[in-house]
């Protein structure tokens, strides 16, 4: 494929379904995509997949997955069967998901370019927590929506974001350390020494007149700011 | 401590004399064990770096001749502050035949973490489980056996403050053995491990556990490394460090702790069963909450404060001073003296000089023995009550905002409060803080506005007999002084503040004998250090005012103490002997006071002057020490004239507005 093609596909044409260029085995994962791009179109339809379809043998390989028991052409229809849905569904997701990503938090500038490397190599657990680390966003920057994924019907029922800064928590409340983005190195050494890592359990005590957490038989009196940058998730 | 190039001596020394090391977390528990093998005290307290210079004892355990070291606690062998830095360096340069690492039992997670840096360093070590009592009553058990196996050391368990489990400990102390265990990081971090230890010279402990404090980003080894490896070597070794460092977003030093925790809670799963069975003592752990809380917090803090008031001002500044200094000074001791010295010296220098008015027994022996020493007995009782509680890391929770203002945060209120009870120990506390500026910020406070036990109890004694706003505008003012030159002195000293991270010990029923050893202990120091200065500063007053100096330093001094501060000419004898020690300068404003020679504003001035005034000599020695010279003397040049502006000033605003006291 030229060098002008690939730049066309990555930067996605009129409104097109942006495409990615990818090693055989997984061209079939991007004629899922953009079938679910069209049908969120509302045009769904076989020349219309093959047309968007800026790969070699599109046809074929559209033949292979309605083989495998994917979907069913029959004519201009194509419908998408339980498993292929299962499948389109969740690429779309983490090729949306890692949008958002990469252009939120990362600031790329080649961030379409990216998320369809990481569409492919992401886990589900990992889906879920870029998910929940974003904050369960809805759509992807180009405003198209990001399918739920089984943590977002979780956030939906609690209301609030699962990861956030233990600055945020209720005194009394406990929860398990996520991450921590320290403002210097010396502070992470620091806490770490103390025993405050990820995966480990803290409560906080109180807020004022300064911040008290508890991880275990440990106690200990912290400023408000380290607080504001060790990210929890109540459990 | 030794350099490197005698570290080949050592390992040929006497095979007689045992070294036993002792390491361990803050506060779990060392110096009671110390105190327990040798006999000799090192003061026990709970809250987090009590100790902070390494302290050595000999015994003889296991009929063995034994050196014992207590060292200051430390979170990690890669070091945060001054006094955890000790504790590494004496690991790398001094070898011990045994290292005890004492853990604090319920916290085990936390000591493991030290085990796992001891494994690495291939030093062989026992672990003691102590304070098991604490952690039983938790409902935490430890597989004692199962850890030993893990391990590959011997465990223990103790309660060192009640002697339980020492006979097993002594005979385990014989049985040292490196640690099997073993951490392994990412294949980027074995491999600049590899590649470091490659560089590095033979010292006491492993290369490994070497190259993984270098690689952490260990500044405080820098000094060790230039003393035994070629610059360029070094070089070479940082760009390692680098290298490796730039393949992380997360600081190496966290990156490697994070595995070690790991490491530990895999360990501890193995070992730690929780059973239901109370959570410790309820009322001890809502004292504790309560204590911090944002509104009981304070009536709490001013409960504590009256309650120690009570008992050095007014029980013991008042009423057993009194029955000493009228009592038994008055009555009999001194008359007898004077009966006894006239009888047997018929030299009339000779009388005068030791029971004259400036005698070395009725003025020196009273003061120090009569005024002095009851009131720094009770301060010591309250005070190691406090220390011993768990109550005063609290108050740092309370005082973190305000010592924001100066730069400081509430980590600092641990020296300061040691202060009130002797600025020159508490001087030496200032180890605890992590950066340059907290230091020295917190030396000159200590140096200018923090009154210390002696001269508090003096002061307390003072301002008993006055009414509430003296003690409130004494206080005020110095509360003032403090907060503004704070403010003024962070902005000035270069730096930066460091992160408020202080562990809170659990509140604690104070034990009885510990709270009695150490006040003895202090009341030795205090008689051993403040006696012999209270009679060779009585013996200069004496001397001085023999040949007449004495009138002229007052005609010298009478346009500051007289004009300017509003004081009687004789303040000056306070103040000149103010300089040898501050309780006695305040115990000569007390002695003019009760010839009602000082009304209450004048007292009210010279208290807040001499609280302000020159460390003693003690102190300014010990700042010279920690800070340097030449910041000692910036110091003292700040504080003289400061002391008497506000003095000045507070005479001239209480005279203007006819303040009644």
């Amino acid at each position: 494929m030229s060098e002008h093609k690939r730049r066309d596909a990555v930067e996605g044409k009129a409104g097109h379904p942006a495409l990615c260029v990818l090693p055989e085995i997984e061209k079939e994962d991007e004629l899922l995509e953009i079938m679910w791009t069209l049908r969120e179109e509302g045009k769904l339809t076989h020349d219309e997949v093959l047309q968007n379809c800026s790969m070699e043998g599109c046809e074929v390989i559209l033949k292979d997955l309605s083989k495998s028991g994917w979907l069913h052409v029959k004519g201009q229809a194509i419908e998408l069967l339980p498993k292929g849905e299962k499948r389109a569904r969740e690429l779309v997701r983490r090729h949306r998901l890692s949008l958002r990503l990469f252009y939120d938090l990362f600031a790329l500038d080649g961030a379409e370019a990216e998320a369809c490397k990481f569409e492919h190599i992401l886990s589900p657990e990992v889906t879920d927590s870029v998910c929940t680390l974003l904050g369960h966003p809805p759509n992807s920057p180009d405003g198209k929506p990001i399918p739920r994924g089984d943590c977002c019907a979780m956030f939906r029922q609690e209301m609030k974001p699962l990861v956030a800064p233990l600055a945020d928590l209720m005194p009394g409340e406990q929860a398990k350390i996520v991450f921590i983005t320290p403002g210097s190195h010396s502070r992470l050494d620091r806490l770490s020494a103390m025993g405050v890592v990820p995966g480990t359990i803290v409560k906080l005590h109180q807020k004022r007149p300064s911040y008290v957490i508890q991880l275990g038989e440990t106690t200990i009196a912290v400023d408000k700011d380290i607080t504001k940058e060790i990210f929890v998730k109540k459990v | 401590m030794h350099d490197h190039g005698s570290s080949d001596g050592e390992r040929h020394r006497d095979t007689n004399l045992n070294k036993v090391l002792l390491i361990g977390n803050p506060n779990v528990g060392k110096s009671a064990l110390f105190g327990l093998l040798t006999g000799k005290y090192v003061t026990v307290s709970n809250y987090p770096g009590t100790t902070v210079e390494v302290t050595y004892g000999n015994a003889v355990l296991n009929k063995v001749r034994t050196t014992v070291i207590d060292t200051p606690g430390v979170n990690s062998l890669v070091p945060m502050s001054e006094d955890e830095k000790v504790t590494r360096d004496i690991l790398l340069t001094d070898r011990a035949d045994v290292v005890v690492q004492v853990a604090d039992t319920k916290n085990l997670r936390r000591g493991l973490v030290i085990t796992l840096q001891l494994s690495e360093m291939g030093v062989p070590f026992i672990l003691d489980l102590n304070m098991d009592d604490e952690a039983k009553s938790r409902g935490i058990f430890i597989d004692q056996e199962r850890l030993s196996h893990l391990l590959g050391i011997e465990v223990v368990k103790t309660v060192a403050i009640r002697r339980s489990g020492v006979d097993k400990l002594l005979k385990s102390i014989q049985q040292p053995r490196q640690s099997s265990l073993e951490v392994r990081y990412d294949d980027a971090i074995e491999g600049a491990i590899r590649d470091v230890s490659a560089l590095l010279p033979e010292a006491n402990i492993l290369r490994r556990a070497l190259a993984l404090m270098i690689l952490a980003g260990d500044e405080s080894l820098k000094g060790w490394l230039h003393a035994n490896m070629q610059d360029h070597v070094i070089a070479e070794v940082e760009t390692i460090r680098q290298a490796l460092q730039s393949k992380y977003n997360n600081s190496l030093g966290y990156l490697i702790n994070q595995r070690r925790m790991k490491k530990a809670d895999e360990i501890l799963a193995q070992v730690l069963s929780l059973h239901e069975s109370g959570k410790g003592s309820a009322i001890a752990s809502y004292l504790g909450k309560w204590s911090m809380h944002p509104v009981y917090g304070l009536p709490i803090l001013l409960v504590v404060l009256y309650a120690v008031y009570q008992f050095v001002g007014v029980l013991g500044a008042g009423t057993v001073v009194n029955f000493l200094e009228k009592g038994v000074f008055g009555e009999y001791l001194n008359p007898w003296a004077i009966k006894i010295v006239h009888f047997l010296l018929p030299v009339p220098f000779l009388q005068e000089m030791l029971v004259g008015d400036y005698g070395l027994i009725t003025m020196a022996l009273t003061y120090s023995i009569a005024i002095v020493l009851p009131i720094v007995g009770f301060f010591f009782i309250a005070f190691s009550l406090l220390e011993d509680s768990g109550y005063l890391p609290r108050l740092a929770v309370m005082v973190n905002q305000v010592f924001k203002l100066m730069g400081l945060n509430g980590k600092a209120v641990l020296p300061m409060i040691l202060g009130l009870g002797c600025d020159t120990m508490a001087t030496l506390t200032t180890r605890i803080l992590e950066t340059k500026k907290e230091r020295i910020l917190v030396t000159l406070l200590l140096a200018l506005a923090v009154p210390c036990s002696a001269q508090l109890g003096v002061i307390l004694g003072l301002v008993a007999g006055l009414s509430g706003l003296a003690t409130i505008i004494w206080l005020g003012t110095l509360l003032a002084v403090m907060l503004l030159v704070g403010f003024l002195a962070a902005k000035i000293i270069p730096g930066q503040p460091s992160d408020f991270v202080l562990e809170l010990p659990p509140l604690r029923v104070p034990q009885l004998a510990n709270i009695l050893v150490k006040t003895v202990a202090r009341v030795q120091w205090y008689l051993k250090e403040a006696v012999p200065l209270f009679i060779l500063g009585t013996f200069i007053l004496f001397i001085s005012h023999k040949v007449g100096a004495l009138a002229y330093i007052q005609k010298l001094t009478d346009p500051i103490v007289v004009n300017f501060l509003g004081l009687p000419s004789r303040a000056a004898e306070a103040f000149v002997i103010g300089f040898l020690r501050r309780d006695y300068g305040a115990a000569g404003l007390f002695m003019l006071a009760k010839e009602g020679l000082l009304d209450p504003i004048q007292i009210v001035v010279s208290l807040t002057v001499m609280t302000l005034f020159v460390p003693c000599i003690a102190n300014f020695f010990m700042m010279v020490k920690e800070r340097g010279m030449k910041t000692a003397l910036y110091m003292v040049a700040f504080i003289f004239p400061f002391a008497f502006g506000v003095g000045g000033a507070m005479n001239w605003i209480l005279r203007t507005m006819k303040v009644a006291l």
